[in-house]
Protein backbone atom coordinates (compact mmCIF):
# COMPACT_ATOMS: atom_id res chain seq x y z
CA UNK A 1 0.00 0.00 0.00
CA UNK A 2 1.86 3.26 -1.06
CA UNK A 3 1.58 6.03 2.14
CA UNK A 4 3.05 9.11 2.58
CA UNK A 5 5.52 10.29 5.41
CA UNK A 6 5.16 13.60 6.70
CA UNK A 7 8.50 14.03 8.26
CA UNK A 8 8.74 16.78 11.54
CA UNK A 9 11.39 18.03 13.53
CA UNK A 10 10.01 16.45 16.84
CA UNK A 11 7.93 13.83 18.27
CA UNK A 12 5.81 17.08 20.09
CA UNK A 13 5.85 18.71 16.65
CA UNK A 14 4.59 15.15 14.95
CA UNK A 15 1.39 15.37 17.76
CA UNK A 16 1.01 18.68 16.91
CA UNK A 17 0.72 17.28 13.33
CA UNK A 18 -1.29 14.77 13.91
CA UNK A 19 -3.78 15.99 16.20
CA UNK A 20 -4.65 18.91 13.81
CA UNK A 21 -5.12 16.53 10.44
CA UNK A 22 -7.25 13.94 13.23
CA UNK A 23 -9.19 16.93 14.20
CA UNK A 24 -9.88 17.54 10.38
CA UNK A 25 -11.09 13.67 10.16
CA UNK A 26 -7.68 12.62 8.66
CA UNK A 27 -6.23 9.16 9.91
CA UNK A 28 -2.70 10.39 11.25
CA UNK A 29 -0.52 7.65 12.64
CA UNK A 30 2.74 9.01 14.31
CA UNK A 31 6.02 6.45 13.52
CA UNK A 32 9.52 7.06 14.14
CA UNK A 33 11.16 8.33 10.91
CA UNK A 34 12.70 5.13 9.21
CA UNK A 35 16.31 5.47 9.53
CA UNK A 36 16.99 6.17 5.49
CA UNK A 37 15.10 9.21 5.09
CA UNK A 38 15.94 10.46 8.73
CA UNK A 39 19.16 12.99 7.81
CA UNK A 40 19.83 14.45 10.95
CA UNK A 41 18.93 11.07 13.49
CA UNK A 42 16.29 10.56 15.09
CA UNK A 43 13.17 12.29 14.24
CA UNK A 44 9.41 11.26 14.01
CA UNK A 45 7.08 11.25 11.08
CA UNK A 46 3.11 11.35 10.81
CA UNK A 47 2.05 8.62 8.72
CA UNK A 48 -1.23 9.35 5.98
CA UNK A 49 -2.86 7.44 3.27
CA UNK A 50 -1.78 8.20 -0.64
CA UNK A 51 -5.65 9.95 -0.74
CA UNK A 52 -5.34 12.28 1.76
CA UNK A 53 -2.52 13.79 1.46
CA UNK A 54 -3.21 16.62 -0.35
CA UNK A 55 -6.03 17.65 2.06
CA UNK A 56 -3.46 17.16 4.94
CA UNK A 57 -0.94 19.22 3.02
CA UNK A 58 -3.66 22.06 2.32
CA UNK A 59 -4.82 22.24 6.51
CA UNK A 60 -1.58 21.94 7.43
CA UNK A 61 -0.20 25.08 5.48
CA UNK A 62 -4.02 26.72 7.14
CA UNK A 63 -2.62 26.01 10.79
CA UNK A 64 1.07 27.13 10.29
CA UNK A 65 2.04 23.58 10.37
CA UNK A 66 4.79 23.37 7.94
CA UNK A 67 6.79 19.85 7.28
CA UNK A 68 10.26 19.53 7.14
CA UNK A 69 10.06 16.96 4.46
CA UNK A 70 7.45 14.33 2.75
CA UNK A 71 8.45 11.17 1.12
CA UNK A 72 6.17 8.60 -0.14
CA UNK A 73 6.81 4.85 0.27
CA UNK A 74 6.25 2.90 -3.23
CA UNK A 75 4.80 -0.78 -3.54
CA UNK A 76 8.38 -1.76 -4.21
CA UNK A 77 9.50 -0.61 -0.37
CA UNK A 78 11.45 2.32 -1.46
CA UNK A 79 11.28 5.56 -0.13
CA UNK A 80 10.68 8.98 -2.72
CA UNK A 81 11.01 12.53 -1.16
CA UNK A 82 7.94 14.54 -2.67
CA UNK A 83 9.00 17.67 -3.64
CA UNK A 84 6.18 20.72 -2.19
CA UNK B 1 -2.35 15.57 61.00
CA UNK B 2 -3.89 18.72 59.62
CA UNK B 3 -2.20 19.68 56.81
CA UNK B 4 -2.38 23.78 56.22
CA UNK B 5 1.67 23.98 54.29
CA UNK B 6 0.14 23.96 50.96
CA UNK B 7 2.34 26.74 49.68
CA UNK B 8 5.35 24.36 50.05
CA UNK B 9 3.43 21.52 48.10
CA UNK B 10 -0.09 20.08 48.59
CA UNK B 11 -0.17 17.13 50.07
CA UNK B 12 -4.00 15.91 49.23
CA UNK B 13 -4.01 14.97 45.62
CA UNK B 14 -7.56 14.38 43.54
CA UNK B 15 -7.52 10.43 43.36
CA UNK B 16 -6.85 10.44 40.13
CA UNK B 17 -3.47 11.93 40.26
CA UNK B 18 -2.42 8.66 42.43
CA UNK B 19 -3.93 6.07 39.73
CA UNK B 20 -2.31 7.83 37.04
CA UNK B 21 0.99 7.71 38.59
CA UNK B 22 0.53 4.28 39.05
CA UNK B 23 -0.57 3.13 36.01
CA UNK B 24 2.19 5.40 34.66
CA UNK B 25 4.35 3.55 36.52
CA UNK B 26 3.33 0.07 35.74
CA UNK B 27 2.82 0.74 31.94
CA UNK B 28 4.98 3.72 30.49
CA UNK B 29 8.11 3.89 29.11
CA UNK B 30 10.49 7.10 27.83
CA UNK B 31 8.77 9.33 24.90
CA UNK B 32 10.51 9.80 21.67
CA UNK B 33 12.69 6.75 22.58
CA UNK B 34 11.17 4.29 20.37
CA UNK B 35 8.38 3.40 18.80
CA UNK B 36 6.82 0.60 20.91
CA UNK B 37 3.74 1.23 22.71
CA UNK B 38 4.72 1.85 25.78
CA UNK B 39 7.31 4.70 24.57
CA UNK B 40 4.11 6.05 22.41
CA UNK B 41 1.84 5.88 24.95
CA UNK B 42 4.38 7.94 27.31
CA UNK B 43 4.59 10.21 24.32
CA UNK B 44 0.62 10.65 24.36
CA UNK B 45 0.40 11.21 28.24
CA UNK B 46 3.09 13.80 28.25
CA UNK B 47 1.39 15.57 24.79
CA UNK B 48 -1.55 15.46 26.77
CA UNK B 49 -0.33 17.11 30.17
CA UNK B 50 1.44 20.20 27.59
CA UNK B 51 -1.66 20.39 25.62
CA UNK B 52 -3.74 20.87 28.81
CA UNK B 53 -1.40 23.47 30.45
CA UNK B 54 -1.42 25.13 27.14
CA UNK B 55 -5.19 26.02 27.21
CA UNK B 56 -5.43 26.91 30.71
CA UNK B 57 -2.54 29.19 30.99
CA UNK B 58 -3.26 30.44 27.30
CA UNK B 59 -0.32 29.34 25.41
CA UNK B 60 -0.87 29.45 21.84
CA UNK B 61 1.39 26.27 21.08
CA UNK B 62 1.95 23.07 23.48
CA UNK B 63 5.81 23.36 21.97
CA UNK B 64 6.15 26.36 24.26
CA UNK B 65 5.46 24.30 27.60
CA UNK B 66 8.17 23.30 28.78
CA UNK B 67 7.96 20.22 31.40
CA UNK B 68 10.55 21.32 34.58
CA UNK B 69 11.13 19.94 37.45
CA UNK B 70 10.23 22.73 39.80
CA UNK B 71 9.14 26.28 39.03
CA UNK B 72 13.10 26.67 40.22
CA UNK B 73 13.97 24.77 37.57
CA UNK B 74 11.77 27.16 35.39
CA UNK B 75 13.47 30.14 36.83
CA UNK B 76 16.39 29.37 36.10
CA UNK B 77 15.91 28.48 32.85
CA UNK B 78 14.06 31.87 32.09
CA UNK B 79 16.86 33.92 34.11
CA UNK B 80 19.41 32.35 32.29
CA UNK B 81 17.89 32.96 29.14
CA UNK B 82 17.63 36.83 29.45
CA UNK B 83 20.20 38.29 31.70
CA UNK B 84 24.35 37.99 31.21
CA UNK B 85 26.39 38.98 34.34
CA UNK B 86 26.49 42.56 34.84
CA UNK B 87 23.11 43.45 33.41
CA UNK B 88 20.47 44.79 35.63
CA UNK B 89 17.27 43.27 36.33
CA UNK B 90 13.93 44.83 37.91
CA UNK B 91 12.08 42.61 40.57
CA UNK B 92 9.37 42.76 43.33
CA UNK B 93 9.98 43.40 46.99
CA UNK B 94 8.37 39.70 47.16
CA UNK B 95 10.42 37.39 45.82
CA UNK B 96 11.65 34.20 46.86
CA UNK B 97 15.45 32.91 46.91
CA UNK B 98 14.47 30.77 43.26
CA UNK B 99 15.13 34.25 41.52
CA UNK B 100 17.37 36.11 44.15
CA UNK B 101 20.31 33.51 43.80
CA UNK B 102 20.59 33.31 40.51
CA UNK B 103 20.78 36.48 40.15
CA UNK B 104 22.96 36.56 42.64
CA UNK B 105 25.38 33.79 40.87
CA UNK B 106 25.07 35.88 37.29
CA UNK B 107 26.31 39.14 39.45
CA UNK B 108 23.08 41.03 38.41
CA UNK B 109 22.36 44.13 39.18
CA UNK B 110 19.41 44.15 41.38
CA UNK B 111 16.81 46.46 41.74
CA UNK B 112 14.07 46.31 44.30
CA UNK B 113 10.34 47.49 43.62
CA UNK B 114 9.55 46.95 47.31
CA UNK B 115 6.72 48.27 48.69
CA UNK B 116 4.08 47.67 52.09
CA UNK B 117 2.05 44.60 51.87
CA UNK B 118 -1.46 44.52 50.24
CA UNK B 119 -0.58 48.17 48.59
CA UNK B 120 -0.39 47.51 44.82
CA UNK B 121 -1.10 50.46 43.55
CA UNK B 122 2.49 51.77 45.92
CA UNK B 123 4.13 48.55 43.87
CA UNK B 124 3.21 49.85 40.87
CA UNK B 125 4.43 53.27 41.21
CA UNK B 126 7.68 51.88 42.19
CA UNK B 127 8.14 49.90 39.25
CA UNK B 128 7.10 52.72 37.03
CA UNK B 129 10.05 54.64 38.86
CA UNK B 130 12.46 51.99 38.62
CA UNK B 131 11.79 50.61 35.33
CA UNK B 132 14.41 52.39 33.25
CA UNK B 133 15.83 52.12 30.05
CA UNK B 134 19.23 49.97 31.15
CA UNK B 135 16.67 47.46 32.90
CA UNK B 136 17.23 43.63 31.16
CA UNK B 137 14.23 42.32 32.50
CA UNK B 138 11.51 42.51 35.02
CA UNK B 139 10.68 39.57 37.35
CA UNK B 140 7.61 39.51 39.45
CA UNK B 141 6.03 37.04 41.83
CA UNK B 142 2.73 36.72 41.06
CA UNK B 143 1.77 35.87 44.99
CA UNK B 144 3.57 36.19 47.80
CA UNK B 145 4.71 32.69 49.08
CA UNK B 146 5.00 34.30 52.61
CA UNK B 147 2.18 36.38 53.03
CA UNK B 148 -0.30 35.13 50.17
CA UNK B 149 -0.21 39.13 48.65
CA UNK B 150 -1.72 39.03 45.21
CA UNK B 151 0.51 41.31 43.46
CA UNK B 152 -0.55 43.54 40.46
CA UNK B 153 1.21 41.46 38.01
CA UNK B 154 -0.74 42.58 35.08
CA UNK B 155 -0.47 45.93 35.36
CA UNK B 156 3.14 45.49 35.94
CA UNK B 157 2.92 43.33 32.95
CA UNK B 158 1.26 45.81 30.92
CA UNK B 159 4.05 48.39 31.57
CA UNK B 160 6.41 46.27 30.68
CA UNK B 161 4.76 45.64 27.02
CA UNK B 162 4.54 49.77 26.96
CA UNK B 163 8.33 49.90 27.73
CA UNK B 164 9.50 46.83 25.96
CA UNK B 165 11.06 45.26 28.50
CA UNK B 166 11.15 41.71 29.04
CA UNK B 167 8.94 39.75 31.89
CA UNK B 168 9.34 36.60 34.02
CA UNK B 169 6.42 35.95 36.00
CA UNK B 170 6.66 33.13 38.82
CA UNK B 171 3.56 32.13 38.72
CA UNK B 172 4.41 29.17 41.93
CA UNK B 173 1.91 30.39 44.61
CA UNK B 174 -1.06 31.48 41.90
CA UNK B 175 -1.17 28.77 39.30
CA UNK B 176 -4.34 26.77 39.89
CA UNK B 177 -6.32 29.25 41.68
CA UNK B 178 -6.14 32.47 39.83
CA UNK B 179 -5.78 33.80 35.78
CA UNK B 180 -2.15 33.00 34.50
CA UNK B 181 -2.39 34.02 30.55
CA UNK B 182 0.97 33.49 28.79
CA UNK B 183 -1.09 35.42 25.66
CA UNK B 184 -2.96 38.42 27.68
CA UNK B 185 0.77 39.35 29.82
CA UNK B 186 2.78 39.02 27.09
CA UNK B 187 5.40 37.72 29.14
CA UNK B 188 8.36 36.45 28.14
CA UNK B 189 8.23 33.43 30.82
CA UNK B 190 5.67 32.36 33.35
CA UNK B 191 6.94 29.41 35.57
CA UNK B 192 5.34 27.16 38.21
CA UNK B 193 5.64 23.85 40.00
CA UNK B 194 3.30 21.13 39.50
CA UNK B 195 3.07 20.20 42.55
CA UNK B 196 1.15 23.25 44.53
CA UNK B 197 -2.10 24.54 43.19
CA UNK B 198 -1.97 22.53 39.94
CA UNK B 199 -1.99 19.25 42.37
CA UNK B 200 0.20 16.84 40.75
CA UNK B 201 3.49 14.72 42.09
CA UNK B 202 6.74 17.01 43.54
CA UNK B 203 9.32 17.01 40.91
CA UNK B 204 7.26 18.52 38.70
CA UNK B 205 7.03 21.80 36.71
CA UNK B 206 5.80 23.83 33.95
CA UNK B 207 8.04 26.98 32.23
CA UNK B 208 5.64 28.46 29.70
CA UNK B 209 7.91 30.44 27.02
CA UNK B 210 7.30 33.32 24.71
CA UNK B 211 6.98 32.82 20.97
CA UNK B 212 10.18 34.66 20.38
CA UNK B 213 12.12 34.15 23.33
CA UNK B 214 15.54 32.54 22.74
CA UNK B 215 16.56 29.70 25.23
CA UNK B 216 19.81 28.61 26.63
CA UNK B 217 19.40 24.76 27.79
CA UNK B 218 20.63 24.41 31.40
CA UNK B 219 21.80 20.94 29.86
CA UNK B 220 22.58 19.21 27.33
CA UNK B 221 22.08 15.64 26.61
CA UNK B 222 19.97 13.19 24.39
CA UNK B 223 16.18 14.21 23.35
CA UNK B 224 15.34 12.17 20.71
CA UNK B 225 15.62 14.38 17.97
CA UNK B 226 18.10 15.09 15.31
CA UNK B 227 20.49 12.97 17.12
CA UNK B 228 23.24 13.08 14.55
CA UNK B 229 24.24 16.63 15.56
CA UNK B 230 26.33 17.59 18.83
CA UNK B 231 23.90 20.71 19.02
CA UNK B 232 21.11 20.85 21.09
CA UNK B 233 18.19 21.35 19.14
CA UNK B 234 17.13 24.84 18.22
CA UNK B 235 13.34 23.89 18.80
CA UNK B 236 11.26 23.89 21.61
CA UNK B 237 10.52 21.75 23.58
CA UNK B 238 13.51 19.67 22.85
CA UNK B 239 16.29 22.51 23.70
CA UNK B 240 15.37 22.87 27.17
CA UNK B 241 14.31 19.13 27.74
CA UNK B 242 17.22 16.85 27.90
CA UNK B 243 17.60 13.62 29.47
CA UNK B 244 14.30 11.25 30.16
CA UNK B 245 11.57 12.87 31.31
CA UNK B 246 9.20 12.18 34.40
CA UNK B 247 6.62 10.58 32.62
CA UNK B 248 4.44 9.84 36.02
CA UNK B 249 4.74 13.33 37.01
CA UNK B 250 3.46 14.35 33.94
CA UNK B 251 0.48 11.26 33.98
CA UNK B 252 -0.16 12.70 37.14
CA UNK B 253 0.07 16.27 36.89
CA UNK B 254 -2.24 15.96 33.48
CA UNK B 255 -5.06 14.78 35.96
CA UNK B 256 -3.84 17.47 38.40
CA UNK B 257 -4.64 19.82 35.52
CA UNK B 258 -8.04 18.57 34.80
CA UNK B 259 -8.67 18.32 38.16
CA UNK B 260 -8.45 22.62 37.89
CA UNK B 261 -10.12 22.92 34.85
CA UNK B 262 -13.42 20.91 36.09
CA UNK B 263 -13.24 22.78 39.26
CA UNK B 264 -12.09 26.31 37.64
CA UNK B 265 -9.38 28.51 39.47
CA UNK B 266 -12.06 31.19 40.49
CA UNK B 267 -14.18 28.46 43.07
CA UNK B 268 -10.96 27.17 44.11
CA UNK B 269 -9.34 30.42 45.10
CA UNK B 270 -13.14 31.26 46.76
CA UNK B 271 -12.46 28.28 49.10
CA UNK B 272 -9.29 28.99 49.76
CA UNK B 273 -10.40 32.51 50.93
CA UNK B 274 -13.14 31.53 52.52
CA UNK B 275 -10.77 29.26 54.98
CA UNK B 276 -8.31 32.63 54.83
CA UNK B 277 -10.74 34.59 56.11
CA UNK B 278 -12.32 32.22 58.83
CA UNK B 279 -8.44 31.64 59.91
CA UNK B 280 -8.12 35.41 60.06
CA UNK B 281 -10.83 36.52 62.00
CA UNK B 282 -10.32 33.69 64.50
CA UNK B 283 -6.74 34.64 64.98
CA UNK B 284 -7.85 38.35 65.58
CA UNK B 285 -9.65 36.86 68.51
CA UNK B 286 -6.67 35.41 70.09
CA UNK B 287 -4.61 37.74 72.24
CA UNK B 288 -1.25 38.10 71.62
CA UNK B 289 -1.35 37.15 67.15
CA UNK B 290 -0.27 39.07 65.32
CA UNK B 291 -1.65 38.12 61.29
CA UNK B 292 -0.80 39.92 57.97
CA UNK B 293 -4.24 40.07 56.54
CA UNK B 294 -5.44 42.37 53.63
CA UNK B 295 -8.65 43.56 55.46
CA UNK B 296 -10.93 43.29 52.41
CA UNK B 297 -9.35 40.16 50.94
CA UNK B 298 -8.77 42.67 47.80
CA UNK B 299 -5.16 41.13 47.09
CA UNK B 300 -4.81 38.20 49.10
CA UNK B 301 -4.72 34.31 48.29
CA UNK B 302 -5.12 31.37 50.46
CA UNK B 303 -2.06 31.88 52.59
CA UNK B 304 -1.51 33.44 55.96
CA UNK B 305 1.80 34.45 57.93
CA UNK B 306 1.37 35.50 61.78
CA UNK B 307 3.51 35.79 65.08
CA UNK B 308 2.46 34.57 68.17
CA UNK B 309 3.77 37.62 70.77
CA UNK B 310 6.71 35.80 72.86
CA UNK B 311 6.93 32.78 71.24
CA UNK B 312 10.22 32.20 68.35
CA UNK B 313 7.56 31.31 65.02
CA UNK B 314 9.76 28.14 64.53
CA UNK B 315 8.45 27.13 68.27
CA UNK B 316 5.27 27.84 67.33
CA UNK B 317 5.17 25.55 64.65
CA UNK B 318 6.56 22.94 66.46
CA UNK B 319 4.26 23.51 68.63
CA UNK B 320 1.39 23.11 66.25
CA UNK B 321 3.20 20.02 64.71
CA UNK B 322 3.08 18.42 67.99
CA UNK B 323 -0.54 19.36 68.50
CA UNK B 324 -1.28 17.70 64.75
CA UNK B 325 -1.12 20.76 62.88
CA UNK B 326 1.41 21.33 59.85
CA UNK B 327 2.71 24.58 59.11
CA UNK B 328 5.97 26.12 58.14
CA UNK B 329 7.91 28.53 59.69
CA UNK B 330 11.01 30.80 59.35
CA UNK B 331 11.93 33.13 56.47
CA UNK B 332 10.54 30.37 53.65
CA UNK B 333 13.11 30.52 51.24
CA UNK B 334 12.23 34.64 51.18
CA UNK B 335 14.13 36.25 53.09
CA UNK B 336 13.57 39.82 50.69
CA UNK B 337 10.07 39.20 51.15
CA UNK B 338 10.31 39.59 55.38
CA UNK B 339 12.89 42.73 54.72
CA UNK B 340 10.34 44.46 52.57
CA UNK B 341 7.51 43.43 55.13
CA UNK B 342 9.61 43.65 58.04
CA UNK B 343 9.35 40.60 59.65
CA UNK B 344 13.32 39.61 58.79
CA UNK B 345 13.94 39.12 62.37
CA UNK B 346 11.40 37.23 63.78
CA UNK B 347 10.38 35.63 60.67
CA UNK B 348 6.79 33.97 60.62
CA UNK B 349 4.44 31.05 61.33
CA UNK B 350 2.84 30.25 57.80
CA UNK B 351 -0.81 28.77 57.60
CA UNK B 352 -1.73 28.28 53.35
CA UNK B 353 -4.54 26.18 52.16
CA UNK B 354 -5.77 24.11 49.04
CA UNK B 355 -9.02 23.07 48.00
CA UNK B 356 -9.00 19.78 50.04
CA UNK B 357 -8.55 21.55 53.25
CA UNK B 358 -12.43 22.75 55.48
CA UNK B 359 -13.47 24.88 57.20
CA UNK B 360 -13.51 22.27 60.48
CA UNK B 361 -9.48 21.66 60.10
CA UNK B 362 -9.79 25.68 60.15
CA UNK B 363 -11.58 25.53 63.72
CA UNK B 364 -9.22 22.36 64.67
CA UNK B 365 -6.28 24.92 63.91
CA UNK B 366 -7.61 27.74 65.87
CA UNK B 367 -8.56 25.94 68.65
CA UNK B 368 -4.57 24.49 69.23
CA UNK B 369 -3.89 27.99 68.90
CA UNK B 370 -5.93 29.05 70.94
CA UNK B 371 -4.55 26.59 74.11
CA UNK B 372 -1.32 27.34 72.91
CA UNK B 373 -1.17 31.41 73.18
CA UNK B 374 -2.38 31.07 77.12
CA UNK B 375 0.46 28.64 77.83
CA UNK B 376 3.00 31.13 76.59
CA UNK B 377 1.47 34.28 78.64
Amino acid sequence: MVYYLIVCRSLTYAQRTAAALERAGITAHILRSPKIIDQEGCSHSVKVAERSLADALTLLARAGLSPKRVFVMSSDGSYKEVLL
Amino acid sequence: MIYLDSAATTMQKPPAVRRAVSAALGRMASPGRGGHRPAMLAAETVFACRQAAAELFQVPDPEQVILTGSATQGLNLAIKALVRPGDTVLISGYEHNAVTRPLHALGAQVKVAAGPLFRPEALVRRFEELLTPEVACVICTHVSNVFGYVLPVETVAALCLRRRTPLIVDASQSAGCLPVSLADWGAAFIAMPGHKGLYGPQGTGLLLCGAEVKTVPLLEGGTGSASASQEMPAFLPDRLEAGTHNVCGAAGLLEGLHYVRRRGTADILAHEQALLRRAAQGLAEIPGVRAGVDPMLRCQAGVLSFNLEGMDCEEAAAALSERGIALRAGLHCAPLAHQTAGTFQTGTVRASFSAFNTAREVDRFLREMERLAPARR
